[in-house]
């Protein structure tokens, strides 16, 4: 029994139980009950909120760019408070605060989903292979996992980052590398399960390969509880992303929001607005991953987790 | 007590084998890292010919890869984690734990706090009728789990240092005094804790829902037991096994937290000592602070399975099958 980082994962991602290899379960987990549970999820208050919301920064972070000057070339008076003028209020250099925090939300946005998308990439080919394999390639990922279950990421990441450099793609590479079990576990252990089922006994027997099993059988079918973890993936690495850029870690000349906090900490006695609303858009954005990531648990096992 | 013995003796191995991994992997990334190694190791420091040629010597720098990594493991292992050629050479295991006291100052009372209160608050959420009590615990949990801490910490300062002037905005003691006095400790533990507290409170939550779920509390009720007595000494102890690995790994999580915390309020502790190495690349005693920190981490999960063995009845059964024979 072992907790650590991937089970504040793993808690929330919760499984249905492995059904017996002679309970008839054959029908996959996608035909009919996954159409209904993705309609139950869009309709749960959750997503009605932070669907928008979440579309709203990513918005932003695309289109903003053309709509504020980028905040180097323009330099207004040192640390004006928000007003009709300055949504956000000026820096410490004159520079407009909200185009800075648009900026910013580019390189924390793209550095969180990048992180997902690879660690959920590594996930399925990793945990894939060990779920449905089972036996070495299923050790070697579990002491893999273990390894980074010992340290914390973000230890990690900092260290690898002062050695290596701390351009944004070192980062994002960093911070998969360290991250990628989160998912795998997750997909091992449903591969493990869906690898049992009937369906996929027949699809052995009528002689198919194991990858286009795993392709075209297990994966399909094991992606709602993928996706959760990979939702709390983007959220722990803008988590994590953030604390090392306030540290100093990270590209000087694309700073994100934890960039901009850095800088805020010195001005914390005359100018509250800049510690203020970097940390407010890091907040939203993880709140909003991590409450959809719930939601979608939620719709796709509707009995867990409920008091009878 | 042969059980045990295996037990411990795999705990151990498995423990050295993944302190190994840790060390394999900072050699490793020492190799990677790009220029010159003995600048690598020592940072940005100008050092003299005569410091330079020691590193190389100490290291075995001008050996082949295999020797060089055999050399920094044997300096590990006999506790030689460098010099710290920032500051007057001194010794880097030294100058950590000099500072690793102020650095448990915030960890412990955070732990703690962050411990009796997960319990606690997961506790009632488990077990109230009343919905809104069980979502308003849930939700803020969520919503605690993701404010990035070392912001809550920023808006601490703002709202009670700054505007309210209730408590200092950091440090350990007024200026020119020295040890730690109460009122400094309050934020930044707060601030520690929160964090650990939401993700301890969501894993009670349905730890106890699930302890609650069980047939033995079933029967327990129809004995007709009052239902403080079948959730203390029923549903409890089960509930809190989780809750035993929960707090060992947390030990971790909250050490690493401190590098964030400790830089929010100027705390001179291991996490601010680690941001200063990494702010002027004093390369040593950031590998130092990772290895004393593993070393750490790993020893408080070895601790953390011998309780969990000693107190799960189901493991201790397995472990110590002599005992249940002289006891039946």
């Amino acid at each position: 029994m072992t907790v650590s980082q991937f089970d504040a994962v793993e808690s929330i991602v919760e499984t249905p139980p492995t059904p017996t290899p002679d309970s008839d379960v054959a029908a996959p987990r996608q035909t009919g009950g996954a159409r209904a549970a993705w309609r139950a999820f869009f309709r749960k208050p959750a997503a009605l909120v932070f669907i928008p919301l979440l579309v709203f920064f990513a918005l932003v972070s695309a289109i903003g760019p053309f709509f504020v000057d980028n905040p180097v070339s323009t330099i207004y008076p040192k640390l004006l408070p928000p007003s009709p003028e300055h949504w956000l209020g000026t820096d410490m250099l004159g520079r407009d605060y909200l185009a800075r925090v648009v900026y910013g939300g580019q390189v924390s946005l793209l550095v969180g989903f990048s992180v997902a998308l690879l660690c959920m990439t590594i996930g399925l080919i990793v945990g894939g292979l060990a779920g449905y394999y089972g036996k070495a390639m299923d050790l070697v990922m579990v002491k893999v996992a273990e390894f980074f279950q010992v340290l914390p990421g973000i230890v990690l990441t900092l260290v690898a980052a002062a050695l290596l450099g701390s351009s944004i793609w070192i980062i994002v590479a960093i911070l998969a590398v360290t991250m990628w079990p989160g998912v795998a576990r997750i997909v091992r252990g449903e591969a493990m399960r869906i690898s049992q089922l009937g369906y996929v006994e027949s699809a052995r027997a009528a002689g198919f390969g194991g990858v286009h099993i795993l392709r075209s059988d297990v994966i399909p079918n094991l992606m709602p509880p993928v996706l959760v973890a990979t939702s709390m993936t983007v959220g722990r690495a803008i988590l994590i992303e953030s604390g090392l850029a306030y540290l100093g870690v990270g590209d000087p000349s694309t700073p994100s929001w934890g960039a901009l906090l850095n800088s805020a900490q010195s001005y914390m006695n005359e100018a509250w607005w800049l510690a203020v609303f970097p940390g407010a858009c890091i907040f939203l954005v993880v709140l909003a991953v991590n409450m959809l990531g719930d939601a979608l648990n939620d719709a796709f096992n509707p009995t867990v987790g409920r008091v009878k | 007590m042969k059980a045990w013995a295996i037990h411990i003796g795999k705990l151990l191995v498995s423990s050295f084998l993944l302190f190994l991994a840790v060390v394999t992997v900072l050699f490793f990334l020492l190799e990677l890292a790009p220029g010159d190694p003995v600048q690598s190791l020592v940072g940005d420091v100008p050092i003299s010919d005569a410091v330079r040629e020691q590193i190389i010597a100490a290291y075995g720098l001008d050996q082949p890869a295999i020797v060089r990594y055999f050399t920094y493991l044997g300096n590990v292992l006999r506790g030689d984690l460098g010099y710290s050629y920032a500051t007057n050479s001194q010794p880097v295991l030294d100058i950590i734990l000099g500072r690793a006291g102020n650095t448990l100052a915030l960890a412990v009372p955070a732990f703690v706090l962050s411990l009796v209160g997960g319990i606690v608050l997961g506790s009632i959420a488990a077990r109230t009728r009343r919905r809104w009590l069980d979502s308003g615990i849930s939700g803020t949990s969520v919503a605690l789990f993701s404010v990035p801490n070392f912001w809550l910490g920023m808006l601490l300062i703002i709202v009670f240092a700054i505007w309210l002037d209730w408590l200092p905005t950091g440090g350990m003691a007024p200026y020119g005094q020295s040890g730690i006095q109460p009122q400094y400790l309050v934020l930044p533990v707060i601030t520690m804790a929160t964090t650990e507290l939401a993700y301890k409170t969501r894993i009670m939550r349905s730890s106890m829902i699930e302890s609650l779920g069980q047939d033995f509390i079933d029967t327990a009720r129809s004995k007709g037991l009052s239902s403080s007595r079948v959730l203390w000494r029923h549903a409890m102890p089960n509930a809190l096994l989780p809750m035993i690995s929960v707090a060992g790994y947390s030990l971790g999580f909250i050490l690493a937290g401190s590098i964030l915390i400790e830089r929010v309020f100027g705390w001179p502790g291991m996490g601010l000592l680690f941001f200063d190495a990494i702010e002027r690349k004093n390369n040593m005693v950031v590998l130092g602070i990772v290895i004393v920190l593993t070393v750490t981490i790993i020893v408080v999960n070895i601790l953390t399975d011998l309780v969990y063995g000693l107190v799960d009845p189901r493991l201790r059964a397995r472990l110590m099958p002599q005992r249940r024979e002289v006891a039946a």
